[in-house]
Formats: C-alpha cells, structure tokens, sequence
C-alpha cells in the first residue's frame, strides 16, 4: 500500500497559503480543528521540516479547551513540534499569526478567531506566501463576510465508522467537509475518515472501513437468512463450530 | 610596606532625605518604636546642632528641642530608596555598592578604578557628583580614597578633606576621630577610655599589643576588629566589594548633553547602542542571552526595559527589534535621562551553524525559529509562547508539561495507544450523567446545558488516582477515575470521566461525571 493519502477525487490536496476552516456548528468545533490540522500539514519536503504553531486567545482556550498533544497525533502541522501561542485577544492573534507566516521559522499554522476583517486576511494570505507556510484560520461560526483566503471550508462531524471489534464503540472518526467557496474550482463536499493505522485522513467512502462494514452487512444479511443474531458471540461461535 | 595602589577609589553619599536642604533649618527627626519605646532613628543637621542623637529617646529630645519634628520612620522604604539610587549610580561606575551600616549612616560604594578621567579628574567628578544628587534633593558627602575603609572615614569625618591622594591615606586619616574606623561602639568607648582619640594614636601603637590588650571575654573580637578595621582602612587588608548587581560583561553607553524626554529621542540613539554592543559581544564570539536598557533620569532613578533570547544573537538588528518590540513606550522618561546603556547581563557563546550542504537549510531555519520565538515572547511575555513536553503521568492533566519555548528543544511523544482528545478541558466540565448501571457508560448526558444522547461508547479506561501526590487543599484522598469515549447521536464525540466507585470510595460521595475533552 502507498503511503501516500487516499484523498477523495477531486479533493484539493493540501498546499501553501490561507484557508478558512469554520466550524458547522459551535459543537464541531474539534473536527474543525482537526481539519484544518490537516490543511496546514503540505507534505514534507526533503529535509525541511518546520515546526507548527497553533494561537488562540487566552478566553478561547478557556471556553474551548486547550490543545492536548497527544491528541495531535493526527497530523500536527509538519509532524515536527507543536508551539503553542496563548494571547489576549484577538488583535493579538492576528499579529502573531503574520510575524510566525512571515518568518518562514514555521511550516503551518491554526489560529482561532472569530471574524478576521478582508484587510487582515488578506495581509495573512501575503504573509503565508512570503514565509512559504500553510495558515489555517479556524473559526467558530459560519464563515460570512469578505476574505482573502484561498479556500473556505466548512465542517461538520459525522457518526464515526463501524469499529471492527466492538460494534458498541465509536469507531474511526469522520467528518463532512464542505468547500463553500474557492479561487480556482468549484466547490465541493467530501466525507472523510481518520485512518489509526496509517495516521491519515482518506476517503470515507473507499476506506477498508467501508469494505468492512459492507462486508458486515453482508454477513448480518448471511447470518440472518441462517437464522442466527449477529451481534451475538455464542451464535457466532456456534456457527463456526458448525 | 604598601602593596595598594591607587586601585580602588570609593565615595560614599550618606543618604537623608530632602527634608535636609530646607532653607531654614527646621530640626526633625525620624522616630522608630524600639525596646526603650520610641526612639530617635536619623535626625538631620538642625537637631544636631541642637545635641540630639542618633537613639535618644524621643521624649528626652522633645524636652531639649521642643520643636522637633518627628515622623515614624519606614525602613524598607529607605532600603528600596537606597537600592534605587544606587541602581542610579551606575551610570558612573559598573560596580556600586550598598553601604547599609545602619539608620542615618547608610551610604554607596562606587569602584571608581582607572574611571575618573572620564568626568575629567576626580574633583570635577566628586563636584559633578555632588552637584547632581543635591539637584536630586539628596544631601550627600563624596570622599575619595585607596580603601574603602579611607573612603568611608572621610566621607563621614573628613571634614574639608574629600580626597585622599595616592598613598595618602595614613596621613588624611590621623587627625580623624576613632570612630572613622566603623568599630562598635563598646570598641570606641574603650579605645577613648585608654586615651586614643584619634586614628593617628593608634599608628605607633604595636599591634601585638593593641590586639591583646582588648582581648577578653566580649572584648576578643572587638579587639581583633580595631586592628582589621585599621588595616582596610590603610589598605594592608582587602575588602572585597559586593555589588549591588553584577557588572554586565558587555554594555553600550550613551551619555547626553541635554536630558531627553521623549522616547523618539531613545529610538534614535538605539541603533547606534545597539552596533555597539553587537559589536563587543562578536569580538567574543559570544551572543546575548538577555537584554537591559537603562535609563539614567536626572532624578536619581532609573528606568529599564528587558529582553530575553531563545538563543544568543549578537546581530544588532534582531537586538533592536526586540526591544522596539518589547516597547519603548514602558521606559518612565520622568523629567528626562541624561544616559542611556544597553547591556546584555546574560551572554553565552554563540556558535557559527554551517549552512547545509545537501539542501537542509536547517541551520538558517533554527535561527529564524529562535528570533520569532524571541519576538513572540517579547511581545506577548515570557509565558505565552509555549512548547508540550511529555511527563510521566497517567492522568491527562498531568501527562504532559507546558514549557517555555525558549531553548528550541521539542519534546518527542511516543505514539498514542489509546485514544486520546483533540482539545483538553482543564479543569474538566461538570456533567449530570445518568448510566444503566451503577458502573456502566452513561446513557445520557447533559454538558453546558444541553442534553445528549449516548449512541456508542467505549471503555472504561481506568486511571488510578496518584495517591503519592496527595494535595493539601483537599483533605479527601483523590479517586479513581473511569474514562469512556462516547458518541453522541448527532456524531460527536466526547471524553467522559466518572470519578469515584460506587460504594468502594469515599461512601460519603457519590461518584461524579465530569467531562474532559473532546474528539474530533
């Protein structure tokens, strides 16, 4: 198996410049954030691997939470250390998300604001091409008003995958993401699903996980013309013994 | 046999307040509650004249001067005062000393070593000086010496005599009282009891003898002490001095003709401060690790702004633009500086990095890292910039430690084996929970108001409580905690903890759910 990610078709690749990533609704807020972890990760070049860096104000984290690298695992920004920037408000956000873009010292970057005005944006899409970085702007609302970012996105959380071994438990995470708007395509929808093993996010419809829960279905489908409950070990077991 | 050479050069400025250099003199005092009730602590030159004392009662004082003017006295007012003024008089010499004898007698040390030339000579230095702290409405007497101990008679005693010359100071000091030899005061009396008044008296005076003959039961120090004392005050005895801050290694000074009073002014000098030190510190192959600027106003204080750096930079440019980060606008100006340093009080050496070979521009890479971190935590302070480090720790709060990204190092994690959340709350969110079973997941359960309804989850995750780390604002022992991944049904997914076991912890309490984090 390649190691490259399996993206959707048509499901722009991660790249250098600002996007938007907006939460569908407040509550999915984790997912976006995940997302957008996804869309400052370009793939690493050879021998350049540049720290991410992740700003919110000191409120947002409160009312938020606050990061938890652990839980990063899924691609940080570069996969190569994580800097954490807690500010006051959100002027601040703004001006340590442009000095980081412009140093070119980090390879991508999140920062949660609420609603960044058009010449702030725009000055953050110039700072991210000058310092050759990927900027995420995540946000908690819907994404309205004028912005000069590349890509807008918005993000929804879906029921998670069927896990292979306990059909009780939440399985591999996944999520909608909507391109609302774009500068060089059309927009589009795609589902997306967190890969544990490879670490990556792919296509939630191809995924083995798909195969897998079709394959359960056609067992369930199987067991139930034998007569026979699926979800119970002793009928499984006792079909297997006969 | 003198070794000394003119090496070390002391003044002192006793300090009193302004209330000193009234036009008319008005006796007052400061007065402390001591075991003899209140008592004089420092009086001024009027209510000498009138035969007060440093000590007397102030009853006693107020019979003999009936117009005395007292106010309690504040020492750690006066020791900060001191403190500030002598923070100030670094502008004169890198080393300043506190000479904090005792009320009414404190005073700076200032190593004027090879530095008087610079103020053209030591009587224009010693005017100069004493022109600019009466200008701050410090009364103060300057004396100059080889010793410290020379230096700090002639400022209390000397009189019209404020300079010692090379080698002088045997004879400047002979016509001066005993007391000039800072003794203890059962030392003096005893002294003036066999007659010696003077210091003069004690130079033909065998030291043997003057060693044994006050050596006793109390007396043996005291006797040990007239003879040092008298040896650092001609300098056969060193003494070493203690700053009141370390002298920095590298600094840039600017000293102004006119004071300036606005921080465009201090911005136009910068640069020039900046290339200075820059160009000290690359002369040593070293780097600042941390930045003064400090102003000298003409009021005796001193105002300051400082900088840390990630990793040491002698680049002038990075240098000014972390102050000018940092602010000028948080110098206090006052009524002007009349001198402006930058020091670097923190350097280490600074090692050339090889630009890559192979196309790794690693190097240029950790330095632009290194200055925005420097930019960053220059702005928004010391704290804000921070980096995850892994610690050995079960419980999530605890498992991993936020540091100060200063020293550019990334703590590795290992790989994750179980499921662990995007965002952390800390401290975790109380939720109602209701579960089937007492030790089951919950069914439900309601998180900033809004109820959800479990769909799917998974565990428990037990996390034992850390009982070696027992916290004494609580007096209950901490308790297990069971943690559950849940689902909800509109597809989010939370980090749900009940803490405690039903009827085996704690049988007072019930177990409580608490939420703390959530997945993506």
């Amino acid at each position: 198996m390649s190691d490259l990610p399996s993206f959707p078709e048509g499901f722009p690749l991660p790249e250098r410049g600002l996007e938007e990533v907006a939460a569908a609704e407040p509550q999915d807020l984790a997912a976006a954030l995940a997302f957008a972890l996804l869309r400052v990760s370009p793939e690493p070049e050879k021998g350049l691997r540049r720290p991410g860096l992740f700003v919110a104000a000191k409120a947002w984290l409160r009312e938020r939470g606050r990061p938890f690298a652990q839980g990063w695992q899924m691609p940080t920004p570069s996969g190569c250390g994580l800097i954490v920037v807690a500010v006051a408000d959100e002027r601040q956000v703004i001006w340590a998300l442009e000095e980081a873009l412009k140093s070119g010292a980090v390879g991508g970057a999140v920062a949660a604001l609420s609603a960044p005005d058009f010449v702030a944006t725009r000055r953050l899409a110039f700072a991210a091409k000058a310092g050759g970085a990927a900027a995420a702007i995540l946000r908690t609302t819907g994404a309205e008003g004028l912005s000069a970012a590349w890509r807008r996105w918005r993000i929804g959380s879906l029921a998670s995958a069927p896990q292979a071994f306990d059909v009780r438990a939440p399985g591999p995470a996944r999520l909608r993401a909507e391109l609302t708007r774009r500068r060089d395509g059309l927009p589009g929808v795609w589902e997306l699903e967190w890969d544990d093993d490879r670490r990556i996010w792919r296509d939630a419809k191809s995924g083995p996980a798909a195969a897998q829960q079709a394959r359960g279905l056609r067992l369930a489908a199987g067991l139930a013309r034998d007569g026979l409950d699926p979800f119970d070990p002793a009928s499984e077991g006792s079909r297997q013994v006969g | 046999m003198t070794v000394w050479t003119r090496s070390t050069r002391h003044q002192k400025a006793p300090v009193r307040s302004a209330e000193a250099s009234d036009q008319k003199p008005i006796p007052f005092a400061l007065v402390e509650r001591n075991g003899r009730g209140l008592c004089l602590r420092a009086v001024n030159g009027a209510a000498q004249k009138l035969g007060l004392w440093r000590g007397q009662s102030q009853a006693d004082a107020r019979a003999m001067a009936p117009d005395l003017v007292t106010v309690p006295a504040d020492p750690a007012a006066e020791a900060l005062a001191l403190q500030r003024l002598a923070l100030w008089a670094e502008r004169f010499s890198p080393c300043v000393a506190l000479m904090a004898d005792g009320p009414g007698v404190e005073g700076l040390a200032l190593d004027m070593t090879g530095g008087t030339h610079l103020f053209g000579g030591e009587t224009a230095f010693i005017a100069a000086f004493e022109a600019r702290l009466a200008k701050a409405g410090i009364l103060a007497r300057v004396a100059m010496a080889d010793s410290l101990g020379a230096a700090w008679a002639l400022a209390r005693f000397g009189g019209l005599t404020q300079i010692a010359p090379v080698g002088g100071a045997r004879e400047a000091l002979a016509d001066l009282p005993v007391e000039a030899l800072r003794l203890d005061p059962e030392a003096v009396t005893l002294l003036k009891r066999f007659g010696l008044q003077r210091i003069g008296d004690l130079y033909p005076l065998p030291r043997a003898g003057l060693a044994r003959r006050f050596r006793g039961p109390r007396a043996g120090a005291m006797g040990l002490k007239v003879v040092e004392r008298l040896d650092q005050a001609l300098g056969f005895r060193a003494e070493p001095v203690v700053p009141v801050r370390p002298p920095p290694a590298y600094r840039s000074f600017q000293v102004f003709a006119e004071p300036i009073t606005e921080t465009a002014g201090v911005a136009l000098y910068l640069p020039d401060l900046a290339k200075a030190l820059a160009e000290q510190l690359q002369r040593d192959g070293q780097g600042a690790r941390r930045l003064t600027l400090t102003g000298y106003r003409v009021d005796g204080a001193t105002t300051s702004i400082e900088a840390g750096l990630s990793a040491a930079s002698a680049q002038p440019s990075h240098l000014l633009r972390l102050l000018k980060e940092k602010g000028l606008e948080a110098l206090d100006l006052g009524f002007g500086i009349d001198a402006l340093m930058l020091s670097a009080p923190v350097a280490e050496a600074s090692v050339a990095q090889q630009e890559g070979l192979d196309g790794e521009r690693s190097a240029t890479e950790v330095a632009a890292l290194a200055s925005l971190i420097d930019r960053l935590q220059a702005k928004l302070g010391e704290d804000a910039v921070q980096t995850p480090r892994p610690r050995g720790s079960w419980l999530p709060e605890r498992s991993e430690g936020w540091d100060a990204a200063s020293n550019l190092g990334f703590g590795a994690f290992d790989p994750v084996l179980r499921p662990r959340p995007i965002l952390l709350f800390h401290p975790p969110e109380r939720v109602e929970a209701i579960a089937e079973l007492p030790d089951s997941a919950p069914a439900r359960f309601t998180w900033r108001r809004v109820a959800r309804r479990v769909v799917r989850a998974e565990g428990p995750e037990r996390i034992a409580p850390e009982w070696w780390r027992l916290s004494p604002a609580s007096p209950r022992p901490p308790r297990t905690r069971d943690y559950y991944r849940i689902e909800d049904e509109t597809g989010r997914r939370y980090w749900l903890f009940r803490e405690g076991l039903y009827g085996r912890e704690d049988q007072d309490r019930t177990p409580e759910w608490w939420l703390h984090g959530v997945f993506a």
